[in-house]
């Protein structure tokens, strides 16, 4: 898409009307997925659904095999691709944070909007919840600013920053989802059914 | 029958699935790995070469510098000794065995001015932007002809002869006149310089009288 877009075959005043697509289609495949539901997306650390963790995972490693071999064959330049900056402590942090919402309401941000979408009262709560944090952070903003804005480190990747082969990671990381995979199927047999 | 064939080999599929995944990833491991090619491609090299925008002429760069367009940076690509002994105005010098120092780097990687190279004649201003192209710099420019060209055109402009077209009269005046903005004087306005000459007055020095100091009074 962003080749159509940078070559101008699709002009940029088209950008709002192609997210907002992306949006829904986005959208209808996490209700879709049942990812609307917060007791699905908490199994994951209870034991009884790992269906966002085989999700992520498949995703990353499907993306990246693509984008590599794309990029072997000349179509992309993984070099040009955008990489979002890392801030150390406030990316630990604010996962931290994300971490203990995501396990408390049972939502990510995007998956909690789907639930908004469908009428679940506790994604209702849990979107008022993100409001108010929103607006704690603008307000102590002056007070946290020093860590949201400090420790940067530029647009690093593991495979810079380690010297890694990107080739020999990949397929590293490959293993280890299936692995993953594997021991989440395993767990998930072992934990009594929990009906949802 | 099928059905159940299917189903049993269906019940494998999670497996199967892995399985693609691993070659997939074993694959980018194991495929040959050859060097890709950094800097711009050939035919956008090639096209930047045939530019008409690559060349600029030293008529064209006279009347920018005499008009104090803003716009460009000059570049003197010879070495130290040539570029003390003269250089275009507001010339940098960057010789091209320096040509990718680092302390230079602000002058050639940005995109706000254009870029014009110079050196005796434009070999070696060619080898520079041949080589800041590969590294994919921009506004990149060169001096057709270099000094030499500048100095029989615009420095010492040849008159045209009698039978000539106007339109090279005109240019032969105005070379000269740029020729004039940069220091050259020609026999014709020296005439008129000394017919101007004043006579040298004569200095009298005249003694202000010395104020007597005030004494006393009533």
């Amino acid at each position: 898409m962003e080749l159509l877009i940078n070559s101008g075959i699709i002009s940029s005043n088209w950008d709002s009307i192609i997210a907002i697509c992306i949006g829904i289609a986005f959208g209808f495949v996490l209700e879709s997925s049942g990812f609307s539901s917060s007791r699905k997306m908490a199994g994951v650390f209870y034991g009884y659904d790992f269906a966002v963790l085989k999700v992520f995972f498949t995703a990353a490693v499907v993306a990246v095999i693509g984008i590599y071999y794309l990029d072997y064959l000349g179509y992309v330049n993984v070099g040009e691709l955008y990489i979002h900056p890392t801030y150390i402590w406030g990316a630990i942090i604010g996962g931290a944070i994300m971490g203990i919402g995501f396990v408390a309401g049972g939502f990510c941000p995007g998956t909690s909007l789907c639930g908004v979408a469908i009428g679940k009262l506790d994604a209702w709560v849990y979107v008022l919840g993100i409001l108010i944090g929103i607006f704690i952070f603008s307000e102590l903003y002056t007070f946290i600013e020093p860590i949201y804005t400090g420790y940067y480190l530029g647009n690093v990747t593991l495979i810079d920053s380690f010297d890694w082969n990107p080739y020999w990671t990949i397929f590293i990381f490959s293993v280890i989802a299936i692995v993953a995979f594997v021991v989440a199927d395993f767990v998930r047999k072992k934990i009594k059914k929990v009906f949802y | 029958m099928v059905k159940k064939r299917i189903a049993k080999i269906l019940s494998f599929r999670y497996v199967m699935m892995a399985a693609i995944l691993v070659v997939l990833a074993g694959g980018l491991v194991l495929l040959p790995k050859y060097e890709k090619s950094e800097g711009i491609p050939a035919e956008q090299l090639l096209s930047n070469i045939i530019s008409l925008e690559r060349y600029v002429s030293t008529d064209q760069i006279s009347e920018k510098i005499i008009s104090q367009d803003p716009s460009f940076i000059l570049i003197d690509v010879r070495n130290e000794k040539s570029y003390n002994t003269y250089t275009l105005p507001n010339a940098i010098n960057i010789p091209l065995k320096n040509l990718l120092d680092e302390k230079f780097e602000a002058y050639l990687n940005q995109d706000q001015f254009d870029i014009l190279f110079f050196s005796d004649d434009n070999f070696y201003a060619d080898q520079a932007w041949a080589i800041c192209n590969r590294l994919e710099y921009k506004n990149l420019h060169v001096l057709k002809g270099g000094i030499n060209k500048w100095f029989t055109t615009i420095i010492n402009p040849q008159k045209p002869l009698e039978n000539s077209a106007a339109k090279e009269f005109e240019l032969y005046t105005t070379r000269k006149a740029a020729s004039m903005f940069y220091g050259v004087v020609y026999p014709d306005q020296a005439k008129i310089k000394s017919v101007a000459k004043k006579t040298p007055r004569k200095i009298i020095t005249v003694k202000k009288k010395k104020k007597m100091p005030t004494e006393g009074g009533c």
